[in-house]
């Protein structure tokens, strides 16, 4: 055992204290070093010894008497012991101030301290451990440069002084750990690295914590293999080393492996049992533990991390590892207020990240978009290149509805990380609005990355992608993907029409008969169709609708309402089917179950607008839309057009067509439509409409710019099907009388949308055809409409009538064949033929005709057939003549020759000289039998021919003989009646005040077809197009699903009325008619009307 | 059970071919292709080769609607618009009679299997007209009635207008399509209406008893459906959709396995009954396909099936149905 001796004064003697026998009272032994005059340094090493001992009383007792005045006086020239003595003492309360958390008594220590080292620099200003034992102080003040300089001062006279080579690295460390840039603070490292290895080299038999600081710095400088070495050599040196231990075990579990995560656990157990305080252990401890689940041994380590430690950096780790524990167990509130306390304790987030993440995520769980924000872009601001804060921070900005940062942000994402699928559904979503063709990109890359993942592809996702194929007309695809999306079901044997035989006699109400599937559930088969798959069958029903296939749509749609009578969409869509077939009575049924499930839907109630429309419940109808549109507070842009329409109808319908009304009507529809506009700049309907009301005030150019607009506009989807603005364009070519265009336009049109099918299109064409007066293309166009529309009997008094103004145009030619006047005749028996029958006809309907009109029309054709025999002959005659004439001349040639032939020799040039002029002769003559066939044709097609025309074939009539009636060519008086202002309506009234006969009759035929027109009005104003059934999926279950075609729901809506044709009611004043100019008059009410049909339905 | 195109003709007729139909074979020639259309003739085509024989038929104004072949083969009607009747020898292309039966106009026609009655769907007289083909009098009108129940009422004011008429393979029944929608089936024996077969709300334009099951009725409709019906039972056993737009047409196979229809949106399908599916389509139309005729299994040898179908577009195909 280890003893002092202190030499007992004058005398060899020496008393010995055994060192691990100090008496209790250090009195003791002072008073034997007092008496004794000991050296200093005895009284240094047995303070030190009680020290070590942990009695600190005893150790402070000896010192402080050590340094007392008296020993001062006494001891003055033993120096280094007295300074060794102060230097201890400083020391002592260094670090008494270090661990006092009491402020005042803190700087109390540090007082003393600095007292005592100044008292030790008075003895010796050069004495090294003085400069040291000061810089220490400086450092537990905090102060580094100032220890940096106390040390730099030592190292300057010492170089190889070890401690202060040792406290220098330690504050290179230091700088390092609080240099914000890498640069700067390796270079501390390094320069830290370079003072640990010098102090190793001088002292090698340093302590084991001068490796610590080597291996700590090669840890930062990332040389981990040196790192480990210097630890593990610590720890051969010193086993119980707290330090080494978590440091090898933190290397360990960065490894990353699951060998290393189980050694680095160990070794942190380890340190846990040699020193259960050591804060950075129990932290990862703790984080081992909440990944085993141990939610109880987290909260006490870290509970025990906390209360040891005062480094802000380990609080902050404890703190995340509560958080996170109570995050894992769904206490938000708590787990929020914990990562809050953690992110409080971080100065500088680069340090630790972790907290802000999860911060955010809790945020966001708990509402707070805002917040949740900031901390992810934290996160962001450290690791720019995050994903899944990326994605978080994406999928906060759509719900800030800020979709351009959330689309780059996605986009970010997804390139940062080309294989996370999640980041490519939530950009496929997000773009699908805007670039369908990328979003299909985009989702197709997250179904194949998932796919390649090996996991089951969520039926949403799915499911947008079919809509996104579907959209894009790709339906082929759309329904693969639809079907992969419903997997296997009851659907299946459903579709395969298995079903077999419904019950006949319900076929009427089919669309809403649901005896298929309670038989089904009789026969005990499941019907079994998930929540989130319903929106999936119900866009697998619209494309099947699409498709054509309405059975297998009917029957989705049916088996969607009878799992889920909620579902509304589905009712709309089998009502606009029942429309689509005409089925009225059923669609509006249909549209009364939507009804009863929420009274205020808008768009039922503007579907049964529509219904209503159609079977002519005007007021009705108007109510209705009144109320889709007081349902959506005037936000739906559907229901106003649909009023719009409603007025714009309204304006056209009325029999009376009062100049006032009918402007009221227009301006409030006017209004309407701009209102839309207003709301939605790109509604292709509401400017649609608008061009119609301008067109209808006789604003043709700025309506045709519209109208060309908007065709352009309505070209890019499959959804919008715009036909009317097709027909409103062609009717203001129409009406300017550019007719070839317009022509162009209709047939276009009626090709392009309505596979030739519309009667009422070609009635227009037809109509085109008359006014550019070609007849036959007229008539052909009428056959075609009787032969789609047999029960349209007006189709054929309009063919009547063209055929009858053929043939009156043609005897009018000055100069025509035979065989077109005997065609003529031809014509005229065809004309004679229809009339009579429609004459017939009306006996036994009431289809609206005059039947004393037809009679005249009749009568008129008969005349004109007795006419044309007439000219038949003449013509026939004037062959002859013709022929007769060309005969003689050839034979007086013959002859001519015979005699040139006689005289041959003799008159050589001068036969020859009449021969040629006989000749010229003849050619002369059938060179103008040619020029006037010319002039034929080409009259038929200049309109400004048609009155001199019609005048000369009234002439004709007279000098054939027939003119018994006398027409005064009256020309003059026909004018056009612009106050009418029908864009469309060229009436030209002629008024041939001779023909008072013919004027009563003119009149009451007249006022029939304006019942007529009015009829048919009503019939064929489907009215305001469609039911927007297609908002489909705003019940779709999950905030993930999109609505399915919502472009539709805003583009779709129709607008307009087919084809109103406005009643080609007028009230003339017709004083009476030239017979021929009234049938005129007719022919154009019949072929006329006015409409500009706006958006048709869509039921698409 | 598929449809292999053999030849088309284009350009067959100056118009647009509104109708065609069959007359089955003779002793001395194979069956013919009877068209008509819009250039107001009737037109005959051999078979497979679709040569044009003899030269057109006219006699017709304002274009053909409806032509419709005597069962034995020598004789066939065509109708035109102006609502005549026209009953020529084919291999003389002469005429025999001219029949009309004023209001009514004249929509489809159909000789009774037994060729001894032309039924001629009456248009707006809301009738048919039967007219014995010995003496080539009228011998019975059957009269359309309105049908019972409710329905919104009809705005053309016109009554039932009365399109397409259908034989059953036993001529025991007449079914008569209409404008409206509705279908009327008669016992043709007693003239009497027996009832009506509901579910289509446009025109029928088209109908065609299967020959292989006396109670099995087709429709075509504007509705772009094909409906299946149990004429006997009133009774609808399946719809049948796929087109886009009209069905202008349908007729069954001999067979009785497949029918074809013709529609406004330019193409030709071909439905397995059992599937109760469309299995084909064609599409080398260019235009609304106004009939499809299968060709009647008579004669020594000439079992193949054939369909013809003539459209619009002025052009005729002819295809090998196996």
């Amino acid at each position: 055992m280890a003893s002092v001796y202190i030499p007992v004064q004058n005398s060899e003697e020496e008393v010995r204290v055994a060192l691990d026998q100090l008496p209790r009272d250090a009195s003791d032994i002072l008073d034997i070093l007092k008496a004794e005059q000991a050296p200093l340094d005895l009284w240094l090493v047995i303070a030190r010894e009680y020290f070590k001992q942990g009695k600190v009383e005893q150790f402070r007792q000896i010192l402080e008497e050590g340094s007392s005045p008296e020993i001062d006086e006494y001891y003055a020239d033993v120096k280094y012991e007295r300074i060794a003595i102060l230097n201890a003492l400083g020391a002592y309360h260094t670090y008494l101030g270090k661990i006092e958390t009491n402020r005042r008594e803190k700087e109390e220590h540090f007082a003393a301290a600095t007292d005592y080292y100044n008292r030790a620099a008075r003895i010796d200003p050069y004495e090294p451990s003085t400069w040291i034992g000061k810089g220490q102080l400086c450092v537990a003040r905090g102060d580094l440069s100032k220890a940096s300089d106390n040390f730099k001062i030592v190292l300057d006279t010492d170089p190889n002084s070890v401690p202060a080579l040792v406290a220098k690295a330690c504050i290179e460390f230091n700088n390092g750990e609080n240099e914000d840039q890498y640069k700067k603070a390796s270079e501390s490292y390094k320069s830290s690295l370079e003072l640990f290895k010098k102090a190793l080299q001088i002292y090698p038999g340093c302590p084991a914590a001068v490796r610590l600081g080597i291996g700590l710095c090669r840890y930062r400088l990332g040389q981990f293999e040196k790192a480990r070495q210097a630890f593990q050599r610590v720890l051969q040196l010193d086993p119980e080393n707290v330090e080494a231990l978590v440091a090898l075990g933190i290397m360990d579990l960065q490894s990353s492996e699951v060998h290393g995560i189980w050694k680095g656990t160990e070794k942190m157990q380890r340190a846990f049992e040699i020193y259960p305080y050591c804060a950075m252990a129990l932290n990862y401890l703790a984080n081992h533990f909440f990944f085993t689940g141990q939610h109880f041994l987290v909260e006490q380590l870290t509970e025990t991390a906390l209360a040891v430690s005062n480094h802000k950096l380990m609080k902050a780790h404890s703190y995340y590892n509560l958080a996170r524990s109570y995050h894992s167990k769904g206490d938000f509130d708590k787990a929020a207020r914990y990562y809050m306390a953690s992110v409080k304790e971080i100065n500088r987030p680069q340090d630790f990240v972790l907290p802000y993440y999860g911060l955010g995520q809790v945020q966001l769980k708990l509402g707070d978009l805002r917040s949740a924000l900031s901390s992810f872009e934290k996160v962001l601001e450290i690791h720019p290149e995050n994903c899944d804060s990326l994605k978080a921070v994406g999928h906060i900005y759509v719900q800030l509805g800020q979709n351009d940062k959330a689309l780059e942000t996605f986009r970010k994402a997804a390139r940062i990380d080309p294989k996370d699928a999640q980041a490519f559904m939530e950009l496929g979503e997000l773009l699908t609005s805007s670039d369908a063709v990328a979003a299909l990109d985009a989702l197709k890359t997250a179904r194949t990355l998932i796919k390649k993942g090996g996991e089951e592809v969520p039926v949403e996702l799915l499911n947008n992608i079919g809509v996104l194929y579907f959209e894009r007309g790709e339906f082929e695809f759309a329904e693969q993907t639809f079907k992969e999306a419903l997997g296997e079901g009851i659907w299946l044997s459903l579709l395969d029409g298995q079903n077999s035989v419904m019950d006949p006699s319900a076929y009427s109400v089919l669309y809403k008969d649901f005896t298929l599937f309670h038989q089904l559930e009789e026969n005990g088969t499941a019907l079994d169709l998930p929540w989130d798959k319903v929106t999936t069958m119900f866009n697998y029903a619209r494309l099947f609708e699409q498709l054509h296939d309405t059975e297998k749509a009917s029957i989705l749609y049916r088996l969607i309402l009878f799992k889920y009578p909620e579902y509304i969409d589905a009712y709309l869509r089998l009502a606009a089917m029942a429309k689509a077939r005409n089925n009225i009575q059923l669609s509006i049924e249909l549209i009364g179950e939507a009804l009863k499930i929420d009274d205020k839907c808008p768009n039922a109630l503007s579907m049964l607008g529509n219904l209503e429309l159609k079977s002519d419940d005007w007021v009705k109808a108007k109510d209705t839309f009144r109320a889709a549109k007081d349902a959506t507070d005037g936000k739906d842009s559907y229901a106003t057009l649909c009023l719009g329409n409603w007025n714009y109808y309204a304006a056209m319908r009325s029999e009376k067509r009062g100049p006032k009304l009918e402007a009221t009507h227009l301006e409030k529809a006017k209004e309407l439509y701009t209102k839309v506009l207003m709301l939605r700049h790109g509604n292709l309907y509401a400017a649609n409409g608008a061009g119609i009301v301008l067109a209808e005030k006789g604003q043709f150019d700025v309506s045709k710019d519209i109208f060309t607009q908007v065709q352009e506009a309505a070209s890019g989807s499959i959804f919008v099907q715009m036909p009317d603005v097709w027909i409103n364009l062609a009717h203001v070519y129409f009406a300017q009388g550019h007719f070839a265009l317009a022509v162009k336009m209709y047939q276009n049109c009626l090709r392009k949308f309505y596979f030739n099918t519309d009667t009422q299109v070609l009635l227009y064409l037809a109509r085109t055809h008359y006014e550019a007066e070609q007849w036959q293309e007229c008539k052909k166009t009428l056959l075609r409409a009787i032969h789609l529309a047999p029960s349209n009997y007006t189709l054929r008094f309009d063919a009547g009538v063209a055929m009858q103004k053929f043939s009156a145009s043609t005897l009018q030619k000055t100069k025509r064949t035979a065989d077109e006047v005997r065609s003529t005749v031809t014509e005229l028996k065809n004309a004679v033929r229809v009339f009579s029958q429609l004459s017939a006809a009306c006996s036994s309907h009431a289809h609206g005709f005059d039947e004393k009109k037809i009679e005249t029309h009749v009568g008129y054709c008969k005349h004109l057939l007795d006419a044309a025999k007439v000219h038949c002959e003449a013509a026939e005659r004037d062959e002859q003549q013709n022929r007769q004439k060309l005969e003689l001349a050839r034979q007086v040639s013959l002859a001519e020759e015979a005699r040139r032939k006689a005289e041959e020799q003799r008159k050589f040039q001068i036969e020859r000289r009449r021969q040629e002029a006989d000749l010229k002769q003849a050619i002369q003559q059938e060179e103008h039998f040619e020029r006037v066939k010319e002039l034929w044709k080409s009259s038929s097609n200049t309109s400004g021919n048609k009155r001199r025309d019609r005048d000369r074939t009234l002439g004709d009539d007279s000098e054939g003989g027939h003119g018994d009636r006398k027409r005064r060519k009256g020309s003059g008086k026909r004018r056009r009646k612009d106050k009418k202002s029908s864009r469309y309506e060229y009436e030209e009234e002629g008024e041939m005040e001779d023909e008072h006969e013919k004027a009563e009759e003119d009149d009451a035929h007249a006022n029939d077809q304006d019942d007529d027109g009015a009829v048919r009005t009503q019939d064929q104003l489907m009215a305001a197009g469609l039911e927007d059934s297609d908002a489909e999926d705003d019940m779709a279950p999950s905030n993930r699903k999109r609505r399915a075609w919502s472009s539709d729901e805003d583009d779709d809506e129709p607008s307009g009325r087919h084809h109103d044709l406005s009643p080609a009611g007028r009230k003339e004043d017709s004083a009476g008619s030239d017979p021929d100019d009234a049938r005129d008059t007719e022919m154009r009410d019949e072929m006329h009307e006015p409409n500009m049909g706006a958006g048709d339905e869509d039921d698409n | 059970m598929k449809l292999a195109g053999i030849k088309s003709v284009e350009n067959a007729h100056d118009e647009s071919i509104w109708t065609a139909a069959w007359a089955p074979a003779t002793e001395t020639r194979s069956a013919l292709l009877l068209t008509g259309s819009l250039d107001e003739t009737v037109r005959f085509w051999s078979s497979d080769e679709l040569n044009q024989v003899g030269t057109p038929s006219g006699g017709h104004a304002l274009g053909v609607v409806a032509v419709a072949a005597h069962p034995a083969g020598f004789l066939a009607a065509s109708a035109s618009l102006d609502s005549f009747i026209r009953v020529f020898d084919i291999d003389s292309n002469s005429t025999i009679v001219t029949l009309e039966a004023p209001p009514s106009e004249v929509w489809g026609m159909q000789f009774d299997p037994k060729g001894t009655v032309l039924a001629v769907a009456g248009g707006g007289s809301a009738s048919v007209k039967l007219w014995d083909t010995s003496s080539w009098q009228l011998v019975a009108t059957l009269a359309v009635p309105p049908p019972e129940g409710s329905r919104p009422a009809d705005k053309t004011g016109s009554g039932k207008f009365v399109l397409s008429v259908a034989w059953s393979p036993d001529g025991r029944r007449l079914a008569c399509g209409s404008m409206d929608g509705t279908i009327a089936v008669f016992d043709v024996a007693r003239a009497k209406f027996l009832h009506h077969l509901d579910g289509h709300y446009m025109p029928v334009r088209s109908m065609v008893y299967s020959p292989v099951d006396p109670h099995v009725l087709f429709t075509a409709c504007d509705d772009t459906h094909v409906h299946m019906y149990d004429a006997e039972r009133k009774g609808m056993i399946g719809a049948m959709s796929g087109h886009t737009s009209w069905v202008l047409s349908v007729d069954a196979s001999p067979d009785g396995a497949a029918i074809a229809t013709g529609s406004s949106d330019r193409t030709v399908r071909l439905w397995d009954l059992s599937m109760r599916a469309s299995v084909q389509t064609m599409s080398n139309h260019t235009d609304q396909v106004w009939s499809v005729a299968f060709r009647p299994p008579s004669g020594t040898g000439l079992r193949l099936g054939r369909l013809a179908s003539v459209s619009d577009d002025k052009s005729i195909s002819l295809y090998d149905y196996s």
